[in-house]
């Protein structure tokens, strides 16, 4: 048996390319709103991702939050501002280059480190917790961390409205 | 290769395509989508080791969870300053946020 478990090579083949191809989309795009929906197709592959490897659980949280959620403020942000027209010069500064190859140094080396470090020497695999394992460490262990996110989110949702108010209201 | 490097050579590839978006592109909704891209990739990653990896028992899910949450509060945030600086300035190109003062 392949290391891994019940690693799909033809599944994992044509969810790399997806994803990939989704992101490079989302980067290369000269319309926002292809970026956009480009972005939504991605996200879809990266939640593909989480149900190839047993995390149902997050699979489910990145279609609700990323696929449903998200896509939709950064939709409605592409309708309220500006349509910017024209070629790839304006899209893309003079240090694009750079970016490009430093992004692909960056993936070399990553690339590198993780194939000729023997990552995979010991692999072993472990069933990811089931949804009932999970709360339970959820509202036990990880109970603080629980608590401080949803802080965090109420003053995103605090922050998000006080920024997008009218200037007039404010005071 | 195991499964779990290829797991992580998706995943460093996704994070460099996303780093180039928020480097070279000056529209700032697609440096947001490209910043969300580079936090997908990380989440792979750290879901991608936590089935393959004995330890805490669901901590690499939870971890990823709370990565989630914290780019969707990240996002709003983002995105509204986005849209109230547009008032502002009419522009979502970020080589022309030259201007701090309100």
């Amino acid at each position: 048996m392949m290391p891994g478990g019940d690693f799909h090579p033809v599944l994992f083949v044509i969810l790399a390319a997806w994803v990939l191809v989704c992101a490079l989309g989302v980067v290369l795009s000269k319309k926002v709103m292809y970026s956009a929906v480009s972005m939504v197709f991605c996200f879809l592959g990266v939640a593909f991702a989480y149900a190839l490897l047993h995390a149902e659980l997050l699979a489910i949280m990145q279609l609700l939050v990323y696929v449903g959620a998200i896509s939709i403020v950064v939709i409605f942000a592409i309708m309220l501002t500006e349509v910017v027209e024209g070629g790839y010069r304006q899209f893309f500064t003079r240090t694009a280059l750079a970016a490009a190859a430093l992004a692909l140094l960056t993936a070399g080396a990553i690339v590198v480190a993780v194939v000729s470090d023997g990552v995979a020497g010991a692999t072993e695999k472990t069933l990811n917790p089931g949804l009932q394992e999970l709360s339970e460490i959820l509202f036990s262990r990880y109970v603080l961390p629980f608590e401080v996110i949803s802080l965090v989110l109420l003053a995103a949702m605090v922050g998000a409205i006080v920024l997008s108010r009218k200037q007039e209201e404010r005071r | 290769m195991s499964a779990l490097e290829w797991w992580l050579v998706l995943s460093a590839l996704l994070f460099c395509i996303g780093a180039f978006g928020v480097l070279a592109r000056r529209n700032i909704i697609v440096v947001i989508m490209s910043l969300e891209i580079m936090l997908s990739a990380v989440n792979i990653a750290l879901v991608a080791i936590a089935s393959f990896r004995t330890g805490v028992p669901g901590g690499g899910t939870l971890f990823a969870l709370f990565i989630i949450a914290l780019a969707a509060a990240e996002v709003t945030v983002g995105i509204a300053i986005v849209v109230g600086n547009y008032r502002h300035q009419r522009t979502v190109q970020a080589d022309r946020f030259d201007e701090l003062k309100g």
